[in-house]
């Protein structure tokens, strides 16, 4: 059984098909990147998979549950305990520093672990700052204490969402490094980019076009 | 680390890193928490700041000579021990008596009273020099002070000149029973001559009856006269004449018919026929009433407006010197620290104890009452409405604290947070900022009371240790309720926010 299976999904808001009967399957372990222009249903498509939207028809079978059939609170829960995310604004709370955004993750998930977050940091190569705010912290360094939030609880899928689309080239090569090592450790990782070198670094890629699954392309020369 | 102290962490780490904006939140809950803090400081304090107020209008109890007795220093106190001596702020007796200063022909109320007792009963009392406090000093009003001219420190001779008629109107010749052996005395104008003319001066005899019920001794009082004119009418020559003759009743005796005056002193000589005809029983065993004169020094002269300013004031033993009449008073004034109930009930024991008489000063203590509860409404109204102020201060940054949080807790919602732990990281947040406020508001609410109470009553105020977990409390509870819709609204947002470009 695959971890995602998508069938059939269409998303719609009034006359707009912001989705439009797709279907899609994710294995456990895989890496896909999903393109697509801006207004193709990336984002729908990425807020489906990360639990915080729902599709008008069709079924999301996350880890075996149909997240399109649960309350509003039990997407909460899945969200949770299942996906790991990372945003193209990284999004840090920013009184709060590097290790302490960190443990956020942790408070909601289980148990604020200091110890373990700053192992977290320590992996993505910010143990130094780990005691540093945001705003002390470059573009690039946030990015990577994102990807340690994103990891700590150990999700099912790190869901990225553009996020090298903030980044210079030394940093997006850093974060893609990291996404290899993630992968090579069986994380399941599925990135929404318009990049085509963020999706080449996957093994799958899926184009979106008007809210249809138009493409998609195979990474012959992944893992070389 | 435990949730606690992850959440602990966060909303300090909240409100310290995030100064500006927390500082306005904590700030209008610490206003709030000021002014109610003051404020019920103040409402509680005013009942007896109120009543040391009112106090200072003057006495609110009176004590009279119980009836068919007169009052004495020790039956006054036997009537203030019936009153909790707490609540006794202070107990002033006075004596009235009409005194004269003979060289300007002027009569004058005078009052000896306690003075240490009237600075308490009487503090609105303007003193300008001060309060006597050596024996031959007097206090004297303004108006006195103005008609004679006095001056601090200058010397006032005053006299006191029994009262014969005045004091008892039934004791006229008429009306009693002449008897061998009394004693009888009369006075009337006479005449004298000082630096500034002629002045009417009195004439005081002395008379005793005989075994046949005429006069048989007489001595004549001229202290006041010229020595060498009216003084005569003392000596020996001319007083014989009147040995003999009736007394009292319908008796009249006349100059020129049944006395010879004395060349020169016509008015004197007449002033003392006068005095005979008009002589009244001295009482027994008591000494014959000699007029008194005593040269007091001026202490300090008294405005106050009223009454007082047309006084002079003397201590009682001065009072009891120029009189001759110690351990007698006409009234006490008592200024009674208590509730208007008390004040009755005291009122009456003093009265049922026979020690005295006494009577409430109704006016000045039952507007006390009434002004006091309409204060005390005021203050109650003027904290309501600060509350509801702060509420919607509170409210209104807390909202603006959400709008521009909405990023993050948007962010927090996508990393699992359920609404339970939004609403009480909000809740948190604010029930921090009451306390924080509540005890700055407790603090500030003190000085601010302070100031209030120096401005309106002049004096300090009491601090309420009962007052900070109060309005810690009640900050904490403003602050939830404030907190209560932006909470709602943050609860709302939708994590997918986060997701969206810029």
């Amino acid at each position: 059984m695959s971890l995602l299976d998508i069938r059939h999904v269409s998303k719609i808001y009034g006359e707009l098909r912001a989705l439009d009967d797709v279907s899609l399957k994710v294995e456990q372990g895989e890496w896909v990147a999903i393109m697509g222009p801006s207004g193709s249903g990336k984002s729908t498509m990425m807020n489906i998979i990360g639990c915080m939207d729902k599709p008008t028809k069709g079924e999301v079978i996350l880890d075996g549950t149909d997240i399109a059939r649960e309350s509003s609170k039990r997407l909460t829960d899945i969200r949770r305990d299942k996906i790991g995310l990372i945003f193209q604004q990284f999004h840090m709370v920013n009184y709060l520093t590097a290790v302490e955004n960190v443990m956020v993750s942790q408070y909601y998930h289980s148990m604020p672990d200091e110890a373990e977050a700053l192992e977290a940091l320590d992996r993505v190569g910010l143990r130094e700052r780990a005691r540093h705010l945001p705003s002390q912290l470059s573009g690039g360094e946030q990015q990577r204490v994102c990807v340690a939030r994103a990891l700590i609880n150990h999700p099912e899928i790190i869901l990225a969402d553009e996020p090298t689309g903030n980044l210079d080239e030394t940093n997006e090569n850093i974060v893609l490094d990291l996404f290899r090592q993630l992968h090579n450790e069986g994380t399941t990782l599925i990135v929404v980019t318009h990049d085509p070198e963020v999706a080449d670094a996957a093994q799958r890629t899926i184009v979106l076009e008007h809210g249809r699954l138009v493409r998609e392309v195979i990474n012959e020369h992944f893992g070389e | 680390m435990s949730k606690r102290r992850m959440f602990l962490r966060m909303i300090t780490a909240s409100l310290l890193r995030r100064r500006s904006r927390m500082l306005i939140a904590l700030l209008s809950i610490a206003i709030g928490a000021t002014i109610l803090a003051g404020l019920v400081t103040v409402y509680v304090d005013v009942p007896r700041q109120m009543a040391a107020q009112f106090r200072s209008y003057g006495a609110n109890m009176i004590l009279m000579p119980a009836e068919g007795h007169s009052l004495t220093p020790a039956e006054a106190e036997a009537a203030e021990a019936l009153i909790p001596a707490d609540q006794l702020v202070g107990a002033a007796p006075y004596r009235y008596v009409y005194l004269n200063m003979v060289s300007r022909q002027q009569t004058f109320a005078a009052a000896g009273t306690d003075f240490e007792q009237v600075q308490r009963t009487s503090p609105y009392f303007k003193v300008e020099g001060a309060y006597p406090s050596s024996p031959r000093q007097v206090l004297i009003g303004k108006t006195v002070a103005d008609t004679v001219g006095a001056r601090l420190n200058g010397v006032m001779e005053l006299t006191w000149f029994p009262p014969a008629e005045e004091e008892d109107p039934q004791a006229d010749a008429d009306t009693f029973e002449i008897r061998p052996g009394m004693t009888l005395s009369g006075q009337a104008d006479g005449y004298g001559m000082s630096d500034e003319g002629s002045t009417k001066q009195p004439v005081y005899v002395v008379l005793t009856v005989g075994e046949d019920g005429t006069i048989a001794s007489l001595t004549v009082d001229t202290s006041g006269e010229t020595e060498a004119i009216g003084g005569r009418c003392g000596s020996e020559d001319f007083t014989a004449q009147f040995i003999g003759k009736p007394v009292g009743g319908d008796s009249r005796l006349m100059l020129g018919r049944d006395i010879d005056g004395i060349s020169g002193a016509t008015v004197t000589s007449t002033a003392v026929v006068q005095a005979v005809n008009h002589v009244v029983p001295v009482e027994e065993g008591a000494a014959p009433r000699i007029p008194r004169t005593i040269n007091f020094t001026v202490a300090g002269i008294l405005e106050t407006g009223g009454e007082e300013d047309d006084y002079i004031y003397m201590s009682l033993d001065d009072m009891a010197a120029i009189t001759g009449e110690p351990d007698t008073l006409d009234l006490v004034e008592l200024s009674v620290s208590a509730a208007q109930e008390n004040l009755e009930r005291y009122t009456e024991a003093v009265t049922a104890s026979g020690h005295a008489t006494a009577r409430l000063v109704k006016r000045v203590t039952k507007s006390e009452t009434a002004v006091l509860g309409k204060l005390q409404a005021l203050v109650f109204l003027v904290t309501l409405v600060t509350l509801v102020l702060t509420m919607v201060s509170v409210s209104t940054t807390m909202m603006a604290v959400v709008a521009e949080r909405r990023k993050e807790i948007g962010l927090r919602k996508a990393l699992g947070a359920s609404d339970g732990a939004i609403r009480s990281e909000f809740l948190g947040e604010g029930l921090f900022l009451g306390a924080l406020g509540g005890i700055l508001g407790s603090v500030m609410g003190f000085v601010f009371a302070q100031v209030v109470s120096m401005n309106v009553f002049g004096s300090d105020i009491r601090f309420n240790f009962w007052l900070v977990p109060i309005t810690v409390a009640v900050s904490m509870a403003v602050a939830a309720l404030s907190c209560l819709l932006p909470v709602r609204r943050a609860v709302a947002i939708d994590p997918a926010l986060v997701l969206k470009g810029e």
